[in-house]
């Protein structure tokens, strides 16, 4: 039987564990509910955006636009993985590589150049690992993403892609479906796939249906060709806040996990300190009575 | 028609920066500004950057916008941009930082934006003078 000095110790030390768990798990909650907050407002602009492209698309019918047009043969792409800076979230990082890594042989494989980009310090050590150069990195995106730090990437992707140097850039991220479902996916953004973001709630069924004559300033065409920009640019940005969403959510589920699988270990070690004093306390007892039987 | 006024939404990628009610807005358009009084014609437009100036009652609210949509309809005007800001809180430093700095811009392309981006600095100081 262990000596109860140890299992003490050891029971100490949990708890001082479990407290940091659970700090962590109240911190997550917090900064889950502020990113959440944030990915909210986003949504506003999002919808709006999807809504003005839809009046635009119906007053001008052929949209021709280099951002819509998916080029037949496709040489180079960017890879964008975005994971967090910090550890202790469970399998959100992982599950993000996992997602990613075979993306990018299948790419490999079918001989596009990748030229990897990566956010978050895990990803950068992970990469590192695997020996696969990246050719930027970013650490600056914590669980507050401003929009101009993405449209910084945004822009730069939309000069290269229109002056042909890429050809598509995919994302690798935890999307964001509601506060207890998160997949990892690889969304593809450039080529742009539709022409208006997708609001991630559905539309409250078309208000009014009947076209309004809208008056365009400048033309509606002209328009569109600023608007797609923008929705591209607004579909990184959404990236990022989901991610950063996701992220604290893992975080969360994480510290609760091991906060209760220290309390569970607590108990266990109570049970086998009782034990022990226990034990101790009848070997005592026995001794003191043999030594007293020897003694008549 | 009956008397009306105008709703007034100004959303950024970021947050909704404003919603309420106004007696007369002056938008920065691409090409100028254009002031919208209740009960206009639906449009649909593209903004510059400049002021968007909100008058409701003898109070009239600044801001600097950066470019963006704008679209009116049925008494809401709806500012989509991708950046809003009081013009109280336009930081005067930021902008003459911008245009002391001396970039080496040699492309064509280059020289643009950093016209365009002189340009910006150069209205949100004026915007930042008048406020204060």
């Amino acid at each position: 039987m262990a000596s109860t000095r140890v299992l003490v110790k050891r029971r100490k030390a949990i708890r001082n564990i479990r407290k940091i768990t659970r700090t962590m798990e109240l911190i997550a909650t917090a900064r889950f509910k502020k990113a959440m907050d944030r990915a909210v407002e986003a949504d506003a602009y999002t919808r709006k955006l999807a809504e003005l492209a839809a009046d635009l698309t119906g007053s001008a019918t052929e949209i021709t636009h280099p951002l819509l047009e998916k080029r037949d043969e496709i040489k180079n792409s960017i890879l964008l993985v975005l994971c967090s800076n910090r550890g202790l979230c469970g399998g959100y990082n992982g599950s993000i590589l996992r997602e990613a890594m075979p993306h990018l042989k299948q790419s490999q494989a079918d001989g596009i150049n990748v030229h990897v980009e990566l956010s978050g310090k895990r990803a950068i050590a992970y990469f590192k690992f695997q020996g696969i150069a990246s050719e930027h990195t970013y650490t600056h995106f914590e669980d507050k993403p401003t929009f101009e730090q993405a449209d910084e990437l945004a822009t730069r992707y939309l000069e290269w892609y229109i002056a042909g140097k890429i050809d598509r850039v995919d994302v690798a991220y935890m999307k964001f479906l509601n506060a207890a479902r998160q997949t990892p996916v690889v969304e593809t953004l450039l080529p742009l796939s539709s022409l208006a973001p997708e609001p991630t709630k559905k539309k409250p069924a078309e208000e009014s249906k009947e076209a309004i004559e809208y008056e365009f300033l400048p033309a509606a065409a002209e328009i569109l060709e600023e608007i797609l920009p923008m929705s591209f640019k607004i579909r990184l940005f959404k990236c990022f806040l989901d991610a950063g969403v996701s992220e604290q959510i893992a975080r969360r589920v994480a510290m609760k996990a091991a906060t209760e699988n220290a309390g569970e270990m607590i108990k266990s070690l109570s049970l086998q300190y009782n034990r022990a004093r226990q034990a101790q306390i009848t070997k005592e007892i026995s001794e003191i009575i043999g030594g007293a039987a020897a003694l008549k | 028609m009956a008397e009306s006024s105008l709703k007034c939404v100004v959303v950024t990628p970021e947050k909704a920066v404003l919603d309420e009610a106004a007696d007369f807005v002056v938008l920065p358009m691409y090409d100028g500004e254009l002031g919208v009084a209740p009960n206009r014609q639906p449009l649909i437009g593209r903004l510059g950057f400049g002021e968007l100036r909100i008058t409701q009652g003898n109070q009239t609210k600044h801001y600097y916008v950066d470019g963006g949509f704008v679209q009116i309809r049925g008494n809401v005007v709806t500012v989509l941009t991708s950046k809003a800001i009081d013009i109280k809180d336009i930081k005067i430093a930021d902008a003459q930082a911008v245009l002391a700095a001396t970039n080496l811009e040699t492309t064509p392309e280059g020289l643009e934006s950093q016209a365009k981006a002189q340009q910006r600095a150069r209205v949100q100081i004026r915007l930042a003078q008048k406020a204060s």
